[in-house]
């Protein structure tokens, strides 16, 4: 059995009477990456903070490593807790060269400079940039200070990796790169890691496990796979894809099946639903639809997005957004047909007026 | 084409005013205390070093600016530390308790710290106790601390808050620093380009302060360059002290030089910051309590004490008595209404108001010149505020002394040449901060020039307009060291008469104008503490 690397009880945190993370609960076992999904404001870096010891919870208690680092009457400061962490703002200090940076969290485990230097030297060959040894924060893009802020985080050696947003202020070919090589030194070290964005599709490419943090709490916790087909509900679907959503009434569900009724019509496709049969909430993502098929609607919007063509079919019960490859083949205007594949039936909730897709 | 064209002829009007105050007020003095220097010639200057006189007032002023520099930057530094760790209410509470005593002019606070911890003064009275060695040198220190700290703490806080220096402390906290090696390794460090600048204005405004070595080391026998300066100029009739006052000027104004010089090297932007979002500001709350109340007891004891205690004095029948209520008396400020100081309100009041306006018109004028093109003339503006008061009266006596020799203009002219960077600054700092696009979006809305300039534009600088014309306006009141020089008979600022009284040994009716000077002055103060409140970041906001 694999061992807890960070347990999370109950931690509330107050900014006056305000609660910013309100009775959260979280486990990280072994050497995963759980990624913590959430809209700005919903407790990401406060949570992170909490475990890093640069705050300390009003209540509740937190483990790494299988010690209790804070909780009633325990408060282990941040350079004594083993973790590794990288700023979302990087947070490099504007006077120390990138070698002198990744250096110093090994003179402060009291290595002599030569050593430090030695092992330093490595880790920026390892994140690629050996040839900037000698470069202030000024004098680095921001990938590149973001790569020193990495490797000063595995200078640490830590058990557990805190990555508070670390891509947020990259362009989108650089995100993609570093979040590369991320997950692959975390890898390599072993060692697990809580990855706070608020970027769906990063989430999903970086995680073992996602968790969505909505007002202080953790609302769902599951793999990547599993939150984007079977999401808690219609503000967790928007928040981890493109997603439409509409109102239907569940007929029937088996194995892997469901029976919907829309727009008087009655489709069996793949899925699953939480909720018995009756007027309930259909969430459909762009590809679990497609053009052509048994129902017919009018092209309201198109977005050419490059590999593929997001169409914006009206139903006369609402909207769709279906995605196809290549260029559009369409006009805004045009009556078309098409069909669904698959969906995810939610109980009926008051805020679907089911006239609008849900994009995020 | 046509409308540059149009635009061209008054913006080289401007310049011309623009160069010609600054030639007249500022270049062309000083250069007139140079060719003195020079024509006085090499042998006469040794002759007045071997005649003695020099080396004792110049050994006492590098020795006290030093230490009380030294003691400044720490305690500064420190309270800066401990004021950034504090919620925002608390913080408000100590940045005004610590910089309030900047509106007590320094011989008013010397004067109020012999009212409270000299002889005979209140805790005397109260319990029997007094400071040895107020009257002296040890007094003359610790009030160039108190009056240099302020200015200090503000330029080191200010520093702390324009970085993202939180997170970089947790950083450091995270990368296994302790909170002692985070402070050593990364907050000192970075915070060593404030550090220099606030050594540096502590240790120009040590050398240069006239009014603590007047009210606390006179008396005692302890000279400094600027009270050696005052004596040989206005009280001496000897012809050999002109050569000395000369000396003693040229030292002030070589020290200066070389201490900006030397920080200005020092200080050059090797570290440049960008600043970004910070994380959540509040952190772990260990020990701010204790810090509180030893910065409480700091502002009570150096500042709000002894301003009770003259007051105190002020309203007491006569010296000696206890300042208990049988004692109390309106007196004083009825002898002081009868001792001409009446008048000398006036000129001061005249003084600050004509400055004021004189240098937020110059300062505003040379803001909008150099948003078109840099020049050189911004940067001597700040340079002369650095003149020390001393040297810049003598240089203005030599250049207008021969037609304007006692009037009230040539008060003028030296307050002007001071004082013009305070106005200048607040403004241009605001204009800067105020971006160009700002102005470009208002015209592309439909908006001419003008239009532009009043609806978006001043609106924007409005609180730092203010704020430049009352600094300059409760600075000249305040203003001591060059209207000590200047003033003739008649035409006595507020300062000089509070200077006069005190030497004449009245130390009741001194207090009643010291506590009316600084009064009227904080009066005029308070709509800055207010606007301080409303900065402006419209413009900086990504």
């Amino acid at each position: 059995m694999t061992s807890s690397t960070l347990r999370c009880r109950s931690v509330t945190v107050r900014y006056g009477s305000n609660p910013v993370l309100d009775g959260l609960d979280l486990e990280l076992v072994g050497s995963e990456t759980v990624a913590l999904l959430g809209p700005s404001g919903s407790g990401k870096t406060t949570l992170l903070y909490a475990i890093a010891g640069l705050l300390d919870p009003d209540h509740g208690e937190i483990a790494i490593d299988g010690t209790v680092v804070a909780g009633p009457g325990v408060s282990v400061p941040p350079e004594s807790r083993a973790v590794g962490m990288v700023f979302q703002n990087y947070a490099l200090w504007p006077h120390l060269n990138a070698i002198d940076t990744i250096a110093y969290p090994m003179l402060r485990q009291g290595l002599s400079r030569s050593e430090a230097r030695l092992k330093a030297e490595r880790l920026l060959r390892l994140v690629g940039i050996s040839d900037l040894a000698d470069r202030l924060p000024d004098q680095l893009s921001g990938g590149q200070q973001q790569r020193v802020g990495l490797a000063r985080a595995l200078a640490t050696e830590p058990a557990l990796y805190l990555f508070d947003e670390p891509t947020a202020h990259l362009d989108a070919g650089l995100r993609t790169a570093l979040q590369q090589e991320l997950v692959e030194q975390r890898r390599r070290s072993g060692a697990a890691a809580l990855y706070t964005t608020h970027d769906a599709s990063e989430a999903l490419a970086v995680a073992d496990r996602v968790a969505v943090l909505r007002s202080g709490q953790i609302v769902q916790i599951a793999s990547p796979e599993h939150i984007y087909r079977e999401p808690v509900d219609v503000w967790t679907a928007g928040l981890t894809g493109p997603t439409s959503v509409l109102k239907c009434v569940l007929v029937g569900s088996g194995e892997g099946t469901i029976e919907v009724e829309f727009a008087g019509s009655v489709s069996r496709i793949e899925g699953g639903s939480s909720c018995p049969p009756g007027p309930a909430t259909l969430v459909v993502r762009p590809e679990w639809a497609t053009l052509g098929g048994d129902r017919s609607g009018i092209v309201e919007h198109l977005t050419f997005e490059g590999p593929h063509t997001d169409y914006t079919i009206g139903t006369g019960h609402g909207s769709i957004r279906i995605r196809r490859a290549g260029s559009p083949r369409l006009q805004v205007g045009e009556t078309t047909q098409w069909s669904l594949q698959r969906g995810w039936v939610l109980a009926a909730s008051a805020e679907v007026d089911g006239s609008e897709p849900v994009v995020p | 084409m046509a409308d540059r064209a149009a635009s061209r002829f008054p913006q080289s009007g401007g310049w011309l005013l623009v160069f010609a105050a600054a030639a007249a007020v500022v270049v062309y003095p000083l250069f007139e205390l140079a060719r003195e220097l020079v024509t006085v010639g090499r042998s006469s200057i040794a002759d007045t070093f071997a005649a003695g006189g020099v080396w004792v007032p110049i050994f006492h002023t590098l020795w006290t600016s030093v230490v009380a520099t030294a003691v400044t930057l720490t305690l500064a530094t420190a309270v800066a530390l401990a004021t950034a760790s504090f919620s925002p209410r608390k913080r408000i509470l100590v940045v005004v308790g610590m910089t309030l005593p900047f509106l007590i002019p320094p011989f008013v606070s010397a004067m109020s710290w012999v009212a409270a911890y000299g002889p005979g003064g209140l805790l005397d009275d109260a319990f029997g106790l007094s400071l040895p060695g107020l009257i002296g040198s040890a007094g003359v220190v610790t009030l160039l601390v108190v009056n240099a700290t302020p200015l200090a703490y503000l330029i080191v806080l200010s520093s702390l808050d324009a970085r993202t220096e939180r997170d970089l402390v947790r950083a450091a906290r995270v990368s296994g620093a302790t909170p002692w090696e985070a402070l050593r390794t990364v907050t000192l460090p970075m915070l060593r380009p404030a550090l220099i600048a606030a050594g540096a204005i502590s240790f120009i405004m040590s050398a240069n302060s006239f009014g603590v070595p007047a009210v606390l080391g006179t008396p005692a026998g302890f000279g400094t360059v600027t009270t050696r300066i005052y004596q040989d100029l206005v009280l001496s009739a000897d012809p050999a002290a002109f050569d000395r006052v000369l000396v003693l000027a040229a030292f002030l104004a070589a020290a200066t030089i070389v201490v900006i010089g030397t920080a200005d090297v020092h200080s050059r932007g090797r570290i440049r910051l960008r600043v970004e979002p910070s994380g959540p500001r509040r952190g772990s709350s260990g020990g701010t309590r204790w810090s509180a109340r030893l910065i409480t007891a700091y502002v009570m004891a150096t500042g709000l004490l002894p301003f009770v205690a003259l007051v105190l004095m002020s309203i007491t029948r006569g010296v000696g008595l206890s300042p208990v209520p049988t004692n109390w008396t309106l007196g004083n400020f009825e002898e002081v209404l009868d001792s001409g100081a009446v008048g000398a309100f006036g000129t001061s009041l005249m003084l600050a108001v004509t400055a004021a306006t004189i240098t937020l018109g110059l300062g505003s004028l040379l803001v909008v010149l150099e948003r078109r093109r840099r020049s050189g003339v911004g940067t001597a503006a700040a340079l002369s505020f650095a003149v020390p008061g001393s040297v810049l009266a003598i240089a203005v006596l030599l250049a207008y002394g021969s037609v304007l020799r006692d009037t009230v203009l040539i008060i003028l002219i030296a307050y002007i040449a001071k004082f013009w960077a305070l106005a200048h600054r607040p403004v241009s700092g605001s204009a800067d901060a105020v971006s160009p696009e700002v102005f470009g979006a208002a015209r592309l809305c439909g908006a001419t020039p003008a239009t532009a300039a009043r609806t978006i534009v001043i609106p924007l600088l409005r609180s730092a307009l203010v704020t430049g014309w009352l600094i300059v306006f409760v600075f000249a009141l305040h203003e001591l060291t060059m209207s000590s020089l200047l003033h003739g008979p008649g035409n006595e600022t507020l300062a000089v008469s509070v200077l006069n009284l005190q030497q004449l040994g009245e130390p009741t009716v001194t207090s009643a104008l010291a506590v009316l000077l600084t009064v009227g002055a904080a009066l005029a103060a308070i709509p800055l503490l207010l606007l301080r409140r409303a900065p402006v970041d419209a413009g900086r906001a990504q």
